[in-house]
């Protein structure tokens, strides 16, 4: 008798058990898919549309020969001006929040607010950067792009530096100190090299997510058919770019966007792949 | 004597002078620490004075009443912000309903389940599809997902749930394909990996011993996770889930392309409908007065949503173990 409820409890277990394990591997399974999913469109539709002309050529109108030049030139050109602004001050405000403010509640409250705009959704800063940049200059520019990215990738790369710069070990700090080094040489010289690594994998994948960022550039950088290599006109990014010929009714603008969405997936999985393996060396 | 330092004449070396220097360089060096950190804090403040004055016309013209206006109407200059805040609130509780579960999931196989040599490359495949850009989700979306929704998931819902007396009015036509829904499987997908990689993390923080001990009494894989691992980690589990959810709320490119965009408060989860950055991203461009006013101030209210959302996520967490 005893025996019987006892196995009967024993097989609800396991029975359980199993359902629940099932459940689980279907769900990582399922993860899996999405990707494959999302990688198969992009590769089926991807590489049958692009051709020479999509790496030499200007956005075209629908019907004649084009590509995407002038909207990878807008995102590279972008990306790399708003990281050149966006990574030295967010290296400095960590090394503030860490090497000189740490534990203090200016710096905790700070800290704080640096996690809220890193989350911060990217169309808010958009609007924030129409309202102050191209409102009062009275048309989208490359600078209202750079701006608005930068705003972005400052609080990634702030953060990463906190975390890099608390590993650390103290006794560096104390070595340099000894040697009489002032504090601005032991950080150029020692601390930033042993946490050089993880700054960089930081500003990388701030990187990352900038060049694939649309929704802050829609109304900012705006969009434009022509190779424009100034700061002050709208200038196309591939985002964006896709984002407008994918909405187009024409079918070879349409082709050109699934060629854009796989140049651009390529390209950033390929940089947060090596952000990922330079971290990796480090530990 | 010249020899041990290269020929330097240390006699000579000024070092009151040389202190100086150093003195003022290394002010230099922490003024401008100093201003970085403060530009980001100020930043915040930029944000939020430039949303506010922009989107004051509209609490001028409307006052507080703006917030639960069920109108959105560009020709009749009508604005109210409750069809958009409802789309956004309930594309991502359901977007949650269906992620959570899911990433729950996958980090038990990846914590419990899942033979060594695979746990890497899974993981990564999973921490990849975070690295996806949204425009990505949105146009897989269009082409892939919503002709799906449109023949087949769609009318079988309508078929068998939107029969249903109470709840089948969440399931009433008009359905072609965009809509709430759609949007919300986009932003389960798109979330997904992300609380997958924090449910993991934190998983990862049980101590061993807690672990070994349970399964030593003889508990399945599935009592493990249910009663150790679970309440061992609840806060950074929530913590997680609500980060996930930040993320909902606020994405815009994903869910533009599917969400259909017609501002109409409606009871039906499947209809094309709107979201707060939706609505931004899809009429901004035009948009100008009393209208692009409107839709800053839901552009303020998205910022405060999220801000909530964050800063209870952050309290939940603690800051030290993930952002």
């Amino acid at each position: 008798m005893e025996d019987t409820i006892r196995q009967n409890i024993m097989s609800r277990r396991y029975g359980r058990n199993r359902l629940m394990m099932t459940l689980s591997v279907v769900a990582a399974g399922l993860g899996m898919f999405f990707l494959a999913i999302i990688l198969g469109t992009l590769l089926f539709h991807g590489v049958s549309s692009l051709s020479l002309d999509v790496f030499t050529m200007s956005i075209p109108a629908e019907g004649s020969r084009g590509g995407l030049l002038n909207a990878m030139y807008g995102t590279a050109m972008v990306t790399f001006f708003a990281i050149l602004i966006a990574a030295p001050i967010g290296i400095l405000a960590g090394t503030y929040l860490i090497e000189y403010a740490n534990g203090s509640k200016l710096a905790e409250v700070a800290k704080f607010i640096n996690d809220i705009l890193l989350s911060a959704p990217s169309i808010i800063i958009g609007v924030f950067v129409y309202g102050a940049i191209v409102v009062p200059m009275r048309g989208n520019s490359a600078i209202a792009g750079i701006a608005a990215l930068a705003l972005i990738a400052l609080p990634v790369v702030n953060r990463t530096t906190q975390d890099m710069l608390l590993l650390v070990p103290n006794a560096l700090r104390e070595a340099t100190a000894a040697l009489g080094a002032p504090r601005w040489k032991s950080m150029t010289h020692v601390i930033y090299r042993s946490a050089w690594t993880g700054i960089l994998t930081g500003i990388l994948l701030a990187v990352a997510r900038i060049s694939g960022e649309t929704a802050p550039l829609l109304f900012t950088a705006g969009y434009s058919k022509f190779m424009n290599a100034g700061f002050t006109g709208p200038i196309a990014t591939l985002p964006v770019a896709i984002n407008t010929l994918a909405a187009d009714p024409g079918e070879d603008l349409k082709r050109l966007a699934w060629a854009g969405a796989l140049i651009i997936t390529v390209a950033i999985l390929a940089i947060n792949i090596i952000a990922r393996l330079m971290g990796g060396r480090r530990q | 004597m010249v020899d041990a330092t290269n020929g330097a004449d240390f006699s000579r070396v000024d070092v009151a002078a040389i202190t100086k220097t150093f003195k003022l360089q290394d002010r230099i060096f922490f003024f401008m620490t100093l201003a970085s950190a403060a530009l980001v804090v100020l930043m915040l403040l930029a944000i939020l004075v430039v949303l506010v004055i922009d989107a004051l016309p509209t609490f001028q013209t409307y006052g507080l009443s703006f917030l639960w206006g069920t109108v959105w109407s560009a020709p009749t200059e009508k604005f109210g912000a409750v069809p958009a805040v409802m789309g956004t609130l309930i594309s991502s509780l359901i977007a949650m309903l269906i992620a959570v579960p899911i990433s729950f999931g996958i980090a038990i196989f990846l914590t419990e389940l899942c033979p060594g040599p695979l746990r890497r490359p899974i993981g990564t495949a999973i921490e990849l599809l975070a690295g996806v850009p949204s425009i990505i989700y949105g146009i897989v979306g269009l082409f892939v997902l919503v002709p799906l929704m449109q023949l087949y998931i769609l009318p079988f819902l309508i078929a068998t749930i939107g029969q249903v007396p109470v709840i089948g009015y969440l399931f009433q036509p008009p359905a072609p394909g965009v809509g709430l829904l759609t949007a919300s499987l986009v932003l389960a997908i798109m979330v997904l990996p992300f609380i997958t990689a924090i449910t993991r993390d934190v998983f990862l923080t049980v101590p061993p011993m807690l672990r070994e001990s349970a399964y030593g009494m003889g508990m399945t894989t599935w009592e493990v996770a249910r009663n150790i691992l679970i309440p061992y980690t609840r806060r950074g589990l929530v913590g997680g889930v609500m980060l996930g959810l930040g993320r909902a709320l606020g994405e815009t490119m994903a869910v533009t392309f599917v969400v259909g965009s017609v501002t109409r408060l409606q009871a039906s989860i499947i209809s094309p409908s709107t979201t707060i950055s939706a609505q931004i991203a899809n009429t901004f461009g035009e948009a100008d007065g009393l209208q692009l006013s409107s839709l800053i101030a839901l552009g303020l209210l998205l910022f405060i949503l999220s801000f909530c959302v964050l800063a209870l996520a952050k309290w939940m967490i603690g800051r030290s173990d993930s952002f």
